[in-house]
């Protein structure tokens, strides 16, 4: 009785949340309908690319590695895809797999080193690596048009309006997020998880570590590269600066401000982050102050990043005044 | 001949420029084992102050220098209270308080000076004859001072008291704090240090070369390859990665495109990291 009162309770959470995620989806998909601001449009979809990217990240940092490359490995799926359909004259339907395909190939050649790294020195030969990668992009100018930056990149869709744009994204990134969240609560993602514990408990239990780390970064970097090339094919026009450095630390930033715990978390941070912003502010040059107090407020009040919002107001309502809480506690 | 002289002297201006801040970047990390993303802004900072203090007011060129080393030393100290101390010991808090203060500096710096490139004037104009060869003065007025402050430094490590708790600190911080020593103010002198040093760097870098916004990001890249190739904790690591790094800098753009010349460098730093993750001649950083 007691069992099935709580599979019941577990199928109400799940109709719950799934319905959840319907309604998400439905006010995202009536959104053009609604708001009829092209650049509203515009942001939402520039946040649709960024979220995948941002999830993608978090898909290789449940494994246990930081990746500062990340915004790299966007350029990689760029540049590919735009250098293919428009010197070559690829159908724009092939080149944006080619571009994921073309991230995930550099990001398992260079994993397989790159694993007899952990934590801290990961993160600072993968930082190199996409500071390399952006450098790579210099060189090869006669390509990809170095610092002068790639322009008049093939439409993805024969549309000059913003809206068939925003659809398109949006199921990309439902589907994208979907197959992520599956990869993530697999068995695959479970021993990511294991490894990130204590690799060596991991590899006593016949978890071959390596093997993982390569297939965390690979996965990562395909889904990072397709949203790379769908924003080349969006925007029509790329500059390097849009994947170095700081760009991978963005990406970063916006798993952390959202929470990399959780699954949702770098969807609210990156949504968050890019949206807020741009929406409040009428004058570009204040646009990263109001970033700055975000990231502000979450490194003072938030440790846990935006997803843990909920779970903080609801503990301070319980403890009630905030003086009471501390004698609680100790008692 | 004269293009290896001018190698040489590059070579070594360069990797002055590079040790002096990047030993304020490994000092940080030494001591209270944070990883200042920071370091770059912190340093544009400081060439900006001094340059509104000498050219916009009109203060004597070395006063406003050295106003501008105190001012950033003691903002380290308001840095080390209020922001770093609560992100000691863990990447990702480091990272989101380091962008943050990145994000105000850069972008105050850009909205109010604006994205012009500014200079500061040279410190000592004129050239130097020696023998057949002429030296610009201010060059080897740069090379003097980043020579006698690194000695000051490893001085100051060594000899005076302040300085080995400093070493204690980094090598076991419970141990130090049990033997009585005040781990939170070593660590804002190891700030205040370490922000002093970017100043002196960044003044001196807007002598030599320009001033921009955004000059930053290229100098936290330089610090964080010599403090991770030198090997955490090595003062002798970070002098000899230096030379390495501004050799590599300073020769090869005058074979190829400054480009090509990054590539390389990088591609080096990568394999010998992969090798040796621990740099030449560090220990391994937890």
């Amino acid at each position: 009785m007691f069992i099935i009162d709580r599979q019941l309770a577990g199928a109400d959470k799940k109709l719950a949340r799934l319905s959840t995620y319907g309604g998400i989806i439905i006010v995202l998909a009536l959104l053009p309908l609604l708001v009829r601001s092209p650049y509203v449009v515009y942001v939402f979809t520039t946040t649709f690319i960024y979220i995948v990217a941002t999830v993608s990240l978090r898909t290789v940092t449940i494994s246990g590695q930081y990746p500062l490359a990340h915004g790299a490995f966007m350029g990689i799926g760029a540049y590919t895809s735009a250098v293919t359909a428009k010197l070559l004259g690829w159908p724009v339907g092939l080149t944006i797999p080619l571009g994921g395909v073309a991230a995930m190939l550099i990001g398992a050649l260079i994993a397989y080193p790159f694993a007899r790294l952990r934590a801290f020195y990961y993160a600072m030969v993968s930082l190199f690596f996409g500071i390399g990668v952006i450098q790579v992009i210099f060189v090869l100018t006669k390509w990809t048009s170095g610092s002068g930056g790639l322009v008049d990149i093939p439409h993805l869709l024969p549309s000059t309006s913003r809206v068939p744009y925003y659809y398109f994204f949006l199921g990309f990134m439902v589907i994208c997020l979907f197959a992520l969240w599956r990869f993530e609560y697999s068995r695959i993602g479970l021993s990511l998880k294991a490894i990130a514990q204590s690799h060596l408990v991991a590899s006593s239990v016949g978890i071959n570590e390596v093997r993982y780390r390569v297939l965390a970064l690979s996965v990562g970097c395909f889904f990072v590269g397709l949203a790379g090339a769908g924003y080349a094919h969006y925007n029509f026009t790329l500059s390097p600066t849009s994947f170095d450095f700081l760009a991978s630390m963005w990406l970063f930033i916006y798993a952390l401000i959202g929470g990399l715990g959780s699954f949702g978390g770098p969807i609210v941070g990156a949504a968050l982050l890019i949206i807020v912003p741009e929406l409040l502010s009428g004058l570009k040059q204040f646009i990263p102050f109001i970033s700055a107090a975000i990231l502000l407020i979450i490194f003072y009040v938030l440790h846990d990043g935006l997803i843990s919002l909920p779970r903080v107001i609801g503990t301070w309502y319980k403890k009630g005044k905030p003086g009471t809480a501390d004698i609680t506690e100790a008692s | 001949m004269v293009l290896t002289t001018a190698a040489v002297v590059n070579t070594l201006l360069i990797s002055a420029m590079y040790i002096v801040a990047a030993l304020g970047f490994a000092f940080l990390m030494n001591v209270m084992g944070f990883i200042n993303f920071s370091h770059g802004a912190i340093y544009m900072l400081a060439g900006y102050i001094c340059y509104q203090l000498a050219v916009v007011y009109g203060l004597n060129l070395w006063l406003s220098f050295s106003l501008s080393v105190i001012i950033i030393s003691a903002s380290g100290l308001f840095l080390e209270r209020f922001c770093f101390r609560y992100a000691t010991g863990n990447l990702d808090r480091m990272i989101i308080i380091t962008i943050a203060i990145i994000l105000i500096l850069e972008n105050s710096i850009n909205v109010t000076v604006g994205a012009y490139v500014r200079s500061l004037p040279s410190f000592a104009p004129g050239i130097l004859k020696f023998l057949t060869f002429s030296f610009a003065t201010d060059k080897l007025l740069t090379l003097v001072i980043c020579g006698v402050l690194l000695a000051v430094i490893i001085g100051f490590t060594r000899r005076t008291k302040y300085g080995l708790q400093m070493q204690a600190v980094s090598q076991n911080l419970e141990a130090a704090a049990l033997q009585g020593i005040n781990v939170h103010r070593i660590s804002a002198i190891a700030c205040a240090m370490a922000c002093g040093m970017a100043a002196v760097a960044g003044c001196l870098m807007g002598a030599l070369f320009n001033l921009s916004a955004f000059m930053g990001d290229n100098m936290l890249v330089k610090a964080l390859e010599l403090v991770i190739l030198g090997g955490i904790g090595s003062v002798g690591g970070i002098l000899f990665a230096g030379l390495l790094i501004g050799a590599i800098d300073a020769v090869v753009p005058l074979f190829s495109s400054g480009a090509v010349g990054q590539v390389i460098g990088l591609a080096i730093i990568i394999i010998i990291l992969l090798f040796r993750p621990q740099g030449f001649f560090g220990r391994e950083f937890e």
